[in-house]
């Protein structure tokens, strides 16, 4: 009776996934055609430099691109295309923006996966102690610090780790070298600033949270409770109010990944040169490559659904109060 | 003599807080006998829950100090020995009991989990043992289907079971005392009977010594055996309950009982003592009730009632007797 | 002693703070908090600075090659420079001198006027588009849980797909699409982040309708608008206000990482701008990209010290 009231809902969060990735797509859709950048401009540069028709080439550009058809027959092949996994083409690499995709988004995936491990670990156990140590000078410490990370601009810490430990005394490279086998020792080194970049912020807000979150808990008669009973102040914390800390911290921590990383990702990758897809994005802005630009956009939002759906979903699990409501 | 349990002596547990120091328990005396059952009385804010706090030392320590007092327990005086020897007295020897079941159980862990981990850090059984020892409990409580509801989390239970889950838990390691903080306050008028039952039972069948604190005379009346009447951190009665109710002396206890809804009297205005509770951080002089009393002179103001026997079993702290 | 309705609805009238009284009580909350005290005198700082600033500074448009890449006072360097006579490189210090206090950058421009004119454009862009976030993003909410309904549907599912575009890629996009004009990135800031606080406004007014004190307020007799002015708007002028305060480093660094990845507005010296140049020249000329970056950090972080210390000043339950 209960699992499949809960396997209802589940069903309820996809349908309404769903119905947001189509918001996400149509509204890009609009986006994009509302824009007064048409591709037919890039074109357009360079054949006035050669001295074409430019009415010709605008003609030519608009039927290869559907331009001239009526605007839902626009839509719906551009839904279609997407269904089928057509990104499009990209003419500043001259080769399927889905191709681009493939080989790229693999960076993107160990700088982000990696830093957010760095970033929740740490943080966790920072907030913890920072909570249990509430009004100590550590405690003030840890909270000062924590503002300053949530305050540095990740780009700008990024440049002066660059500026300390590359330029002054040579321990890193400048630029990531993307000859090295994933799984090394020396991609770990590569990798070392920039997670540390992109991990600040983050830990930073983790920190906050974890400790706002226990010293709710810390609060509560339940603890008491459990003094009571005898238990060592380490189970009363670990076990009691950490679980109870752990549910909003999961949703939070979830959330956050999705407005926040994507963005510092971005920034990160262009400053240490890693081929991610955020850097792939930034180069086809300057070559005013649009299929890449939108297709990285609507990676980053699809991945934030996700998360966000994933979160939802496991956060019934978690909570036993809506697993046996 | 030798029946004495547990004794608490000027007992004062102060909190140091940015506004001053709160005084919440005074000066407080009292003795536990064996098997009784001896309630703490008064309005709240009265330094009942501190008081028993203190015994097991569970309020928060950065501001709260217990600055002077002994309590005498098995030997050891539980306001200066170790943390450790502290952790193994709560729960094995003395256990409590708290008011409000749903806050004071853990939401995310279950009711099984919850009872039997206290046996397991106390008791030398194995984890067979004490699935049984909690299942057995629960039954005595009067928790049907007790396997079921091991496996439940508390949300999904009444309060009244509840309350009853929090007692079973505090009874798991068989302890010598149990404190109860007003565990009929927050629940309604059935419930608070079948809980009064269990506690009766307790006496009865377990020879429970308990300190059972509530503000509600009519509690007092059904299961105490002696009572300690407490007023601004202080104790200022102490008698068998038959004389707290029958021959009150001091003019707070006198007041409480003219509080009682009497449905022998007609229709009228319910009696209530004027005034408010004292501001902790800012108490009258002298006598704390004195501004409030009916029955204040002079002295009142100026300096402390003493400790006065009115019998080999009835104390009062009040001018009127000195 | 209390005797009538009408005694208990004087005295609750005579309890009620009058505006100045509240203003006063959350003010001295706040004061007593050392850091957000800190934020604030740095925030007007800042707007001093920006605001006569440029008055006293040289042009930070004004190109001289005769002084590029000075360091700032008290600093030197040692650079290479070519020598066509000898037909060598020659190793010659430079130091910094009174006349460009912060240094030059590598085109002569005087770094503090630069510094200057981008705090005007850094704040001109928080408090603009933080407006238009906080405009839209109240109105939104406001409406929302006002008319309920299909409305408040509507109106949450969009909501629900903006929120779910990462902010910066999405602007990134808008700004990619439609130009990088300072205008257009103060309007796309504003158009993209006002999903926080329409979420939270409306939450609050739900909330707040069926909150006891309201219910008491109509029990005793308060009409619909009473209700409103007395009681709900102050509730929510105290979040838009927190929203705001911590809303704005967010813009202000959305809008230096635009100009940092080179889709700002290049007419106008943003902080970003002179970062994304320094970053070409960190081992000749460092200052170039530490100052500004300095300079974000430090508004960034008073911001984030003003606006807690209000939201721990606002909030009843924490002990100040």
């Amino acid at each position: 009776m209960r699992k499949s009231w809960l396997s209802d809902y589940i069903v309820k969060r996809i349908i309404y996934s769903i119905i947001i990735a189509w918001g996400i797509l149509t509204i890009t859709f609009i986006l994009v055609r509302v824009g007064p950048n048409s591709p037919a401009d890039k074109y357009l540069a360079n054949i006035a430099a050669r001295g074409g028709d430019p009415a010709q080439v605008t003609a030519a550009v608009e039927a290869r691109y559907g331009l001239d058809k009526p605007i839902y027959v626009q839509y719906f092949n551009y839904m279609g295309n997407l269904f089928r996994g057509n990104l499009g083409w990209s003419f500043s690499t001259s080769m399927p923006v889905s191709e681009l995709i493939k080989t790229h988004w693999i960076y993107s995936f160990q700088l982000i996966f990696l830093s957010s491990l760095f970033a929740a670990f740490l943080g966790i156990l920072i907030g913890i102690y920072s909570a249990v140590k509430q009004y100590t000078k550590t405690d003030y410490a840890f909270t000062f610090l924590s503002f300053i990370g949530i305050s540095i601009p990740n780009f700008w810490l990024g440049i002066m780790l660059i500026l300390i430990f590359s330029v002054k005394f040579g321990l890193f490279k400048t630029y990531y070298d993307t000859t090295l086998p994933l799984f090394s020792l020396d991609n770990l080194k590569a990798l070392v600033l920039p997670v540390i970049t992109l991990g600040t912020g983050m830990l930073a807000g983790y920190v906050r949270y974890t400790r706002s979150a226990m010293l709710d808990n810390l609060k509560k008669a339940f603890v008491t409770t459990a003094r009571a009973k005898g238990l060592p102040e380490r189970t009363v914390i670990g076990k009691h109010v950490f679980r109870n800390a752990l549910l909003p911290l999961v949703t939070i921590i979830m959330f956050d990944l999705g407005s926040i990383v994507f963005g510092g990702a971005y920034l990160t990758e262009i400053i240490f040169g890693i081929p991610g897809l955020g850097q792939i994005s930034f180069n086809a802005i300057f070559a005013n490559d649009y299929p890449v630009v939108v297709a990285v956009t609507l990676i980053g939002t699809f991945m934030v659904l996700l998360v966000n759906l994933s979160t939802d979903i496991s956060y019934t699990y978690l909570d036993p109060r809506i697993r046996y409501g | 003599m030798s029946n004495v349990i547990l004794k608490v002596n000027n007992l004062k547990t102060y909190f140091f807080t940015r506004r001053g120091v709160v005084k919440a328990v005074d000066g407080v005396e009292f003795e536990l006998k064996h098997g009784e059952c001896l309630c703490l009385v008064g309005e709240s804010g009265c330094g009942k829950t501190v008081t028993a706090l203190s015994i097991l030392r569970l309020f928060d320590s950065p501001p709260g100090k217990i600055v002077d007092g002994q309590i005498s327990y098995d030997s050891l005086n539980l306001t200066e020995c170790s943390s450790k020897q502290m952790r193994q007295i709560r729960g094995k020897d003395i256990a409590m009991v708290f008011q409000e079941a749903q806050s004071a159980l853990n939401p995310v862990l279950t009711i099984g989990d919850q009872i039997t981990e206290q046996m397991k850090l106390h008791l030398p059984l194995d984890s067979n043992h004490t699935r049984e020892r909690a299942m057995t409990l629960l039954s005595e409580m009067g928790i049907p289907s007790a396997e079921r509801v091991m496996g439940y989390y508390p949300h999904q239970l009444s309060g009244g079971m509840k309350q009853r889950v929090l007692i079973a838990m505090s009874l798991s390691c068989n302890p010598q005392i149990l404190i109860a903080d007003e565990p009929t306050t927050a629940v309604d008028v059935t419930i608070k009977a079948q809980i009064l039952d269990i506690f009766r039972e307790l006496k009865a069948k377990r020879q429970m010594s308990t300190i059972f604190i509530t503000h509600d005379l009519a509690v007092v009346s059904e299961i105490g055996d002696r009572a300690v009447v407490m007023y601004g951190g202080k104790d200022v009665e102490t008698a068998p309950v038959s004389e707290i109710i029958g021959k009150p002396k001091h003019p707070y206890t006198r007041g409480l009982i003219d509080c009682l809804p009497d449905s022998s009297k007609s229709a009228g205005r319910l009696t209530s003592i004027p005034g408010t509770t004292p501001n902790p951080v800012d108490m009258p002089t002298g006598c704390t009730f004195h501004p409030r009393c009916p029955k204040a002179m002079k002295i009142c103001s100026q300096k402390e009632p003493p400790e006065t026997a009115i019998s080999k079993e009835h104390k009062v702290s009040c001018h009127l007797y000195t | 002693m209390v005797e009538t309705s009408g005694d208990i609805v004087k005295g609750v009238g005579r309890c009620m703070p009058n505006r100045t009284r509240l203003i006063n009580y959350y003010w001295q909350r706040t004061r007593r908090n050392k850091l957000a005290i800190f934020g604030l005198a740095f925030i007007i700082f800042l707007i001093a600075l920006a605001a006569i600033g440029p008055l006293f500074t040289l042009d930070p448009t004004e190109a001289n090659f005769e002084e590029t890449n000075i360091p700032p006072v008290r600093f030197t360097i040692e650079r290479s420079v070519y020598n066509i006579e000898t037909d060598d490189f020659t190793t010659t210090k430079i130091s910094g001198t009174w006349k460009h206090p912060l240094g030059t950058d590598s085109k002569g421009r005087d770094m503090l006027a630069m510094i200057v004119s981008g705090a005007r454009v850094s704040l001109l862009v928080g408090l603009i588009a933080t407006g238009i976030a906080i405009i839209l993003g109240t109105i939104i909410g406001v409406v929302s849980a006002y008319l309920g309904g299909w409305v408040d549907n509507a109106l949450m599912r969009f909501t629900d797909v903006m929120m779910t575009f990462p902010f910066f890629l999405l602007l990134v996009l808008i700004v990619f699409i439609f130009g990088p004009s300072l205008a257009f990135i103060v309007l796309a800031i504003g158009l993209t982040g006002w999903t926080g606080i329409a979420r939270l406004i409306r939450s609050e007014s739900l909330s707040l309708r069926t909150r006891e004190f309201i219910v008491a307020a109509k029990a005793l007799g308060a009409s619909d608008n009473r209700v409103v002015f007395r009681h709900l708007i102050p509730n929510v002028i105290s979040l838009i206000i927190i929203m705001a305060t911590l809303s704005i480093p967010g813009v202000i660094l959305a809008e230096a990482a635009l100009s940092f990845i080179g889709l700002g507005d290049p007419t106008v010296p943003s902080w970003g701008i002179i970062l994304e140049s320094g970053q070409h020249t960190l081992d000749t000329a460092w200052w170039v990209a530490v100052e500004p970056g300095i300079m974000l950090f430090l508004t960034v972080l008073a911001f984030n010290f003003l606006g807690d210390g209000l939201r721990d000043a606002f909030d009843p339950k924490s002990n100040v």
